[in-house]
């Protein structure tokens, strides 16, 4: 934790012909761990991504590399490297030169090039493709070619714009193992670009929730899927339930027409509030022996389990994931622990949320946590 | 469909071969014809071609079409390139419209008029007519056709491609010298090939604006067709049209080697 | 690309653009405005407005719309016959060739074919149809006229026909279009593009043709074109001669306009 940044970002904005895409955005980057910048198209996590490679000019604000302002450094003067979203790798040079190409650039001396080149190839698993051609790789070998090419230049931070958007599912899954393992054994900071939530939430250390050019929310994978701190986390990452509440006081909340357990604090009395809960922690049973009744509307098979919608008395939707079958049109009963019970405030930011985090946890604790 | 309209359609075409090359056949054939005339083939003889490898004059004007021809594509080459780098780089669809509709001007324009504008031009501005002002002329109305060939292919090459470069530590010129300029290299060719047959194929603007006793081919050609039917013609225009038929071959060879699509798809005026 | 590198490629193109492509058009509008003495005056628009060029215009127009007209005709179905070929590109290539070979060896070539002792009078008259004045003749010229046109014709037809989805011809039967219902009502519409470039490409030379009225035609037949190339390089008028150019150049522009506007509102539909 009091490890210097590597790249720190200061009220920045960013306008793109009169519109604001990145709207006074503060972050900081730590070195060695692998991050991710997810939101949805438009959200402004390329734009993050450029501003950090030097493609682009931060409008206001600062953005700082090992302390120094870097906002009017170009690209090719910058630590960084890119792999980008479709690979833009040369295609009138063969695999060889285009991942030479950045040695070349600095002027090095061939057999230090040739030696280099061989082992960034070897690292990605391409040795023996040396004089192939571009258009005879495929779309995985492409993607590491584009890999090896950034890595060859030892970059402090490698920068990835959805590099995986292009391939195919199977072998989408295939490169996130790799790409994990990659950033462990290189042991500098990755950071990631995707609007996969599923993909961010399997790779990184740190994720960026990002809407309309702010974030949203930062945490590590589990923080911001257990804890959203707002209706557009908590929709955008997962699957949830959202239904309006009011928090009656510490730890008791009111929604659906009924008073329920949970372990949220930190809110005024009666405050209206929003319930989230996620499809896999409602459990079907009887409808004598549910917390709650809820009418099934439809049922599909996904597989790995039922995805069942129904709505209860009050008309909320319920999404649920369950491994058992239910009949449609029959009245379920749907049980949680308080724990599945996740309250949000409106219009809280990041800092808020965190401090009041902080506050009720340690009220909870006793005061014994630091 | 092949199958049902396979023949009519294929007659047709043949017809349509026929009418194209049989002006050019002719040609060819009476440049051996001992008779003199492009009728009545009377013997075979080789006195047309040895009219023309002995004339002089005729020999001067073909290196001064040539010469105007390399001179001009090479240049325009540059220049036009230029041009598309720089229309390339205006991010304003509006601006950059208007300056392609500029840019266009010259190849929708009839050749009189370019002849003539340029020749009130070259007046004013005090040059000779001669051959600077016929060379100036075939390297004004050739940049746009090779800013036209450069720049479908500017457009293809992904932006991401110029900031991969840059990413990687290259400068302006050497991502202009090491990726761009290589990535674009079929256009550049199919530009500076255009530009080249343009100016051998130009006519109207070399007869407004030459004068001093230079002439071109065609020009040449003219005015010995005014004066009737001479079989030397004949010989000589067997003679570009094999050079022609090599240059094009070479082209499409060229094109074939390089992998990429032959850049006759591309406009023609 | 950051906004602080300078477009400095503009430089030589725009340059370009000044000098060879605004400067003539200025000169030849204020070249219009002088009458034969230099005198500052509308004399020449009102020349222009007499009978004489009028008709003269009409003509021109008349000629331009034939050739046009024609040399569609025979392109439209020559586009598609090679879109149905298996060696398409060598095909075209084969079609376009011609077009490389010197315009004025070409229109030579039709001197012998077109003569009084000519292939084609030759057929004729074991045809037993007898032997006919060909050339100067406003066949002659029309057909010379569309001979020469005809690649820059099939071109852009060809390249529309090969954009089209074939997919859309399988749906279009598929809903029950016979082959003509599905050549009105789908593919001419989804090619109407390029057969306004090929329009275009034709109409607008065609309006100003000057070699091919001399050799072919003999003087029959008189054009704008014609018109420029007498008063500039015969009678030395060229202030008539630049007010015929303004007129061919509003003409060409109101033609650019038209074809070009209705092809963006095609492919907005």
């Amino acid at each position: 934790m009091n490890k210097k940044p590597i790249i720190r970002f200061e009220n920045v904005t960013k306008q793109y012909d009169g519109e604001t895409i990145l709207n006074d955005v503060s972050f900081e980057i730590e070195s060695g761990k692998f991050y991710t910048l997810l939101g949805p198209s438009g959200c402004g996590k390329t734009t993050i991504l450029r501003l950090i490679a030097g493609f682009t000019e931060p409008t206001e604000g600062h953005i700082h590399f090992r302390g120094k302002v870097i906002d009017r450094i170009p690209a090719n003067e910058r630590q960084v490297n890119t792999v980008f979203q479709d690979y833009a790798l040369f295609p009138h040079l063969n695999v060889y030169e285009n991942v030479a190409f950045g040695l070349r650039v600095k002027k090095w001396k061939k057999p230090d090039i040739d030696a280099k080149v061989k082992e960034a190839l070897r690292f990605v698993n391409l040795e023996g493709y040396e004089t192939r051609a571009i258009s005879e790789m495929s779309g995985g070998q492409r993607q590491r070619v584009a890999i090896a090419r950034a890595i060859v230049n030892e970059p402090e931070v490698l920068l990835l714009d959805e590099p995986l958007s292009a391939l195919d599912l199977k072998l989408r899954t295939e490169m996130q193992y790799e790409l994990r393992e990659l950033q462990r054994r290189l042991g500098i900071t990755f950071i990631f670009v995707t609007h996969d939530q599923e993909e961010a939430l399997a790779m990184s250390d740190e994720i960026f929730v990002l809407d309309h050019g702010i974030i949203q929310q930062t945490g590590s994978p589990t923080d911001i899927y257990d804890e959203p701190i707002n209706r557009f986390v908590a929709d955008f990452i997962g699957e949830s339930n959202i239904v309006p509440g009011r928090m009656i006081r510490d730890f008791l909340v009111e929604f659906a027409g009924r008073t329920f357990e949970c372990v949220d604090g930190g809110f005024s009395s009666d405050e209206p509030v929003e319930i989230v809960i996620r499809p896999e922690d409602l459990e079907i049973t009887t409808p004598d022996r549910g917390k709650m009744k809820v009418r099934v509307d439809s049922q599909l098979f996904r597989g790995v389990h039922y995805e069942i919608i129904g709505y209860d008395e009050s008309g909320n939707e319920w999404l649920v994931h369950s491994t058992k079958r239910v009949n449609v049109g029959a009245e379920i009963g749907l049980d949680f622990d308080p724990e599945a019970i996740h309250v949000m405030r409106f219009g809280e930011t990041e800092e808020e949320f965190d401090r009041r985090l902080e506050a009720y946890e340690s009220s909870e604790s006793g005061g014994a946590s630091t | 469909m092949r199958s049902r309209n396979g023949t009519p359609a294929n007659a047709y075409l043949f017809v349509v071969f026929l009418i194209l090359y049989a002006p050019i056949l002719y040609l060819l054939f009476y440049s051996f014809n001992s008779g003199g005339t492009m009728h009545g083939f009377e013997g075979f003889t080789f006195e047309w071609y040895q009219e023309v490898f002995q004339d002089t004059r005729l020999f001067v004007i073909v290196l001064n079409t040539v010469v105007i021809a390399l001179l001009s594509a090479a240049i325009s080459t540059l220049f036009g390139v230029m041009g598309a780098l720089a229309i390339n780089r205006i991010r304003r669809r509006r601006n950059r419209n208007a300056l392609l509709t500029v840019n266009n001007v010259l190849i929708v324009s009839p050749d009189v008029i370019i002849g003539a504008s340029f020749l009130i031009l070259f007046t004013m501005a005090g040059i000779k007519l001669g051959f600077i002002s016929v060379l100036l002329s075939h390297i004004a109305f050739s940049i746009p056709i090779v800013v036209l060939m450069v720049l479908p292919r500017l457009r293809e090459m992904s932006p991401t491609l110029i900031d991969a470069a840059r990413d990687l530590g290259a400068s302006g010129w050497y991502v202009l010298s090491r990726v761009v300029l290589p990535f674009i290299r079929p256009g550049i060719f199919a530009g500076f090939f255009m530009a080249l047959t343009y100016s051998m194929d130009d006519f109207a603007v070399t007869f407004f604006v030459t004068g001093n006793g230079y002439s071109t081919l065609s020009v040449e050609i003219y005015a010995r067709a005014r004066h009737g039917i001479s079989l030397s013609i004949n010989a000589l225009s067997t003679l570009i049209f094999l050079f022609t038929l090599a240059l094009v071959v070479g082209y499409y060879l060229m094109n074939r080697r390089g992998n990429r699509r032959p850049g006759w798809g591309a406009p023609l005026p | 690309m950051t906004g602080r590198t300078r477009n400095f490629y503009l430089i030589p193109y725009a340059a370009w653009m000044l000098l060879f492509v605004a400067a003539p058009i200025a000169l030849i509008v204020y070249y219009s405005l002088f009458d034969i003495e230099g005198k500052f005056s509308f004399t020449n628009y009102q020349k222009f407005l007499s009978p004489i060029y009028l008709k003269m215009t009409l003509y021109s127009f008349w000629y331009a719309l034939l050739i046009t007209l024609f040399s569609l005709l025979v392109a439209y179905p020559t586009a598609y016959a090679l879109t149905r070929t298996k060696h398409k590109q060598l095909w075209l290539l084969l079609i376009v060739l011609p077009s490389w070979i010197n315009l004025l060896l070409k229109t030579y070539a039709f001197l012998g074919l077109f003569g009084t002792y000519g292939l084609t009078n030759a057929i004729l008259e074991t045809l037993g149809l007898g032997t006919h004045q060909i050339l100067f003749t406003d066949f002659s010229f029309i057909f010379v006229s569309v001979y020469i046109f005809i690649p820059f014709m099939i071109l852009p037809i060809f390249n529309a026909l090969e954009d089209m989805n074939s997919s859309l011809l399988d749906a279009s039967r598929d809903l029950g279009a016979s082959a003509w219902i599905t050549f009105r009502r789908v593919i001419f519409p989804l090619t109407l593009g390029g057969v306004k470039a090929g329009c275009q490409a034709v109409f607008i030379p065609a309006l100003s043709l000057f070699m091919i009225t001399r050799l072919i035609a003999g003087n029959r037949v008189i054009t704008l074109g014609t018109a420029i190339e007498q008063h500039f390089l015969v009678t030395q008028d060229w202030g008539m001669g630049s007010a015929i150019a303004v007129v061919l150049i509003i003409v060409m522009a109101l033609v650019m306009i038209a074809t070009g506007e209705r092809k963006r509102g095609v492919k907005d539909a």
